[in-house]
């Protein structure tokens, strides 16, 4: 489990190179990495191109060139990602039905859970767990944060923001 | 099926030729109305409180100013201390007795302000509106039960009236709607020759038209491919197109359309909708980059952001995943035809615009039909 959030980490913290909001995400099938990516939303010019979209795509055209079924596939998928999935993540793995996601740190502005729980509204729930490594990818939104807008005033709540 | 739920009378009618269907879209001259918060309709939440009906109406000001200083009623600032004789004092809650009664907030009041003692000659338990009304109506309705505080909002007033879109607006709103229904038309006529309106509206699919109103052209448009790709929604194919006419974009269902303000329509589409719509303008402004805005030192403005200021009109209400990918885009107004009860995220399931906590709402419009 550490290991596969120590990878998503890793592709976060290349995100953050890039200049992207670091957030970095695997998918496993039996404890077995099936997709890896990150947020590529500045370079594609669509603020969708989130790390768990850019997974979910890589999966489909895997099981497109392998004429498997993805909808049986992602039964058995768990996400791993570093932040909460957002609302529109959520609901695209709601969608699919993955077995479960674990996530490294809350996210306190688009949160599926945190900000609106979706599973309110879905049939289908997967396995939600938070807090694994959340200090590291918490770290990384700090430096990104920081980085990008010098200017930005300091946040009123203490709470931080993603 | 959800659609079996609506109401009689938002339903189109299922023998409808499509041709009939889109005309009707297109020239009905019925006013589009706002998906509001709860708080503009459903009735009214109500509070507790106790009140005092005071000795002598002449120490009611006095009374007040203690009241005002002791007992702040901080979230119910809506609120008027007084109406006539009865003065509030604070909500039952406050008062830690096992039994709500006037025994009880004679001692809260001996205990908490001394010198207003003696200054009630009877206690009562009454309900006031938890929260301030937002419209005259609500107000009127309010004061039946409370004196409130009300600031009369202009704005507010008129989006929630049936006046709000002027004639030419309602007349560009019902056209880019009718283009939705075009484009379902015109994907799903090339699998079935006789498409009926029931072919379009039981099936589970969607298309979009991204319109930026300050060019009044038509941006991006997309038509779904969730049968093949389940997040290929039309709604997310259109941000990505949108992001194409911005150098951008990262499905690769375009197009290597020389000219980059025309990439977010298919070719084929795009000379059937010019065919259809001889009057609509197609095309995104000129996307600049950073370094070109700053050589020509334009603001940040001169150069279209995501969906910033655009509309989009969608023929079904969108899904969570969808409309959350409208929030992240920063869409300025959404518009929906048909309602979706099983996943609308707009107005059926839940009502995303009026998540405050959401760092970009966008309004939401309805009532095509
Ligand atoms: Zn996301
Ligand atoms: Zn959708």
């Amino acid at each position: 489990m550490v290991d596969f959030m120590k990878r998503a980490l890793e592709l976060a913290s290349e995100a953050l190179s890039a200049q992207e909001v670091p957030v970095g995400c695997v998918f496993t099938i039996n404890s077995e990495i099936i997709a890896e990516s990150r947020n590529s939303v500045n370079a594609t010019h669509n603020p969708t191109r989130h790390a768990e979209i850019n997974c979910i795509d890589t999966v489909i055209a895997h099981c497109k060139n392998n004429h498997i079924d993805y909808k049986m596939y992602f039964k058995n998928v768990t996400v791993y990602v570093t932040v909460e999935p957002c609302i529109m993540c959520a609901a695209a793995l709601s969608n699919l039905c993955v077995k479960e996601v674990i996530y490294g740190c809350a996210n306190d502005r688009f949160g599926g859970k945190t900000v609106l729980d979706i599973s309110k509204f879905y049939e289908y729930n997967y396995n939600l767990t938070g807090n694994l490594m959340a200090n590291e990818a918490m770290a990384l939104l700090k430096q990104f944060y920081k980085g990008t807008n010098p200017n930005a005033p300091e946040p009123k709540t203490k709470k931080e923001k993603v | 099926m959800s659609e079996i739920k609506e109401p009689r009378l938002k339903r189109p009618k299922m023998s409808e030729t499509v041709d009939n269907f889109i005309d009707n879209i297109i020239n009905m001259k019925k006013n589009l109305h706002a998906v509001l918060g709860d708080e503009f309709h459903s009735s009214i939440p109500l509070l507790q409180v106790y009140t005092g009906h005071v000795r002598d109406l002449k120490q009611l000001s006095k009374i007040i100013v203690i009241l005002n200083e002791k007992i702040q009623l901080k979230e119910m600032q809506h609120l008027k201390r007084a109406r006539k004789k009865d003065v509030l004092l604070c909500p039952t809650d406050y008062v830690s007795h096992d039994v709500k009664s006037e025994d009880s907030v004679q001692k809260y009041l001996e205990e908490h302000i001394p010198e207003l003692k003696d200054a009630f000659e009877f206690f009562k338990i009454t309900e006031v509106p938890l929260l301030a009304p937002k419209l005259k109506r609500q107000h009127e309705e309010f004061s039946k039960i409370w004196s409130c505080n009300f600031h009369p909002n202009k704005y507010l007033e008129k989006l929630c009236g049936n006046e709000f879109f002027a004639e030419d607006e309602l007349t560009s709103h019902r056209l880019y709607m009718g283009m939705t229904f075009e484009i379902a038309r015109f994907y799903l006529s090339q699998m079935n020759s006789s498409l009926e309106m029931t072919d379009i509206i039981l099936r589970d699919t969607n298309a979009t038209v991204i319109v930026d109103p300050s060019t009044k052209s038509v941006v991006a448009v997309a038509f779904d491919n969730r049968q093949y790709h389940p997040v290929q929604h039309s709604a997310m194919l259109a941000i990505d197109n949108v992001a194409k006419t911005q150098n951008g974009g990262a499905w690769d269902t375009a197009t290597d359309v020389k000219d980059v303000s025309l990439r977010g329509i298919e070719i084929e589409l795009l000379v059937h909708l010019k065919e259809k719509f001889p009057n609509v303008k197609f095309g995104a402004r000129t996307y600049l980059t950073k370094n070109a805005l700053n050589e020509s030192k334009m603001s940040v403005s001169g150069s279209p952001y995501l969906c910033t200021g655009y509309y989009v009109y969608l023929m079904r209400e969108p899904c969570v995943m969808c409309s959350m990918g409208l929030v992240h885009a920063r869409a300025n107004r959404v518009f929906y035809c048909l309602k979706n009860n099983r996943k609308g995220a707009l107005g059926s399931k839940t009502k995303l615009q009026c998540v405050s906590s959401l760092n970009h709402h966008f309004e939401v419009f309805t009532d095509f039909l």
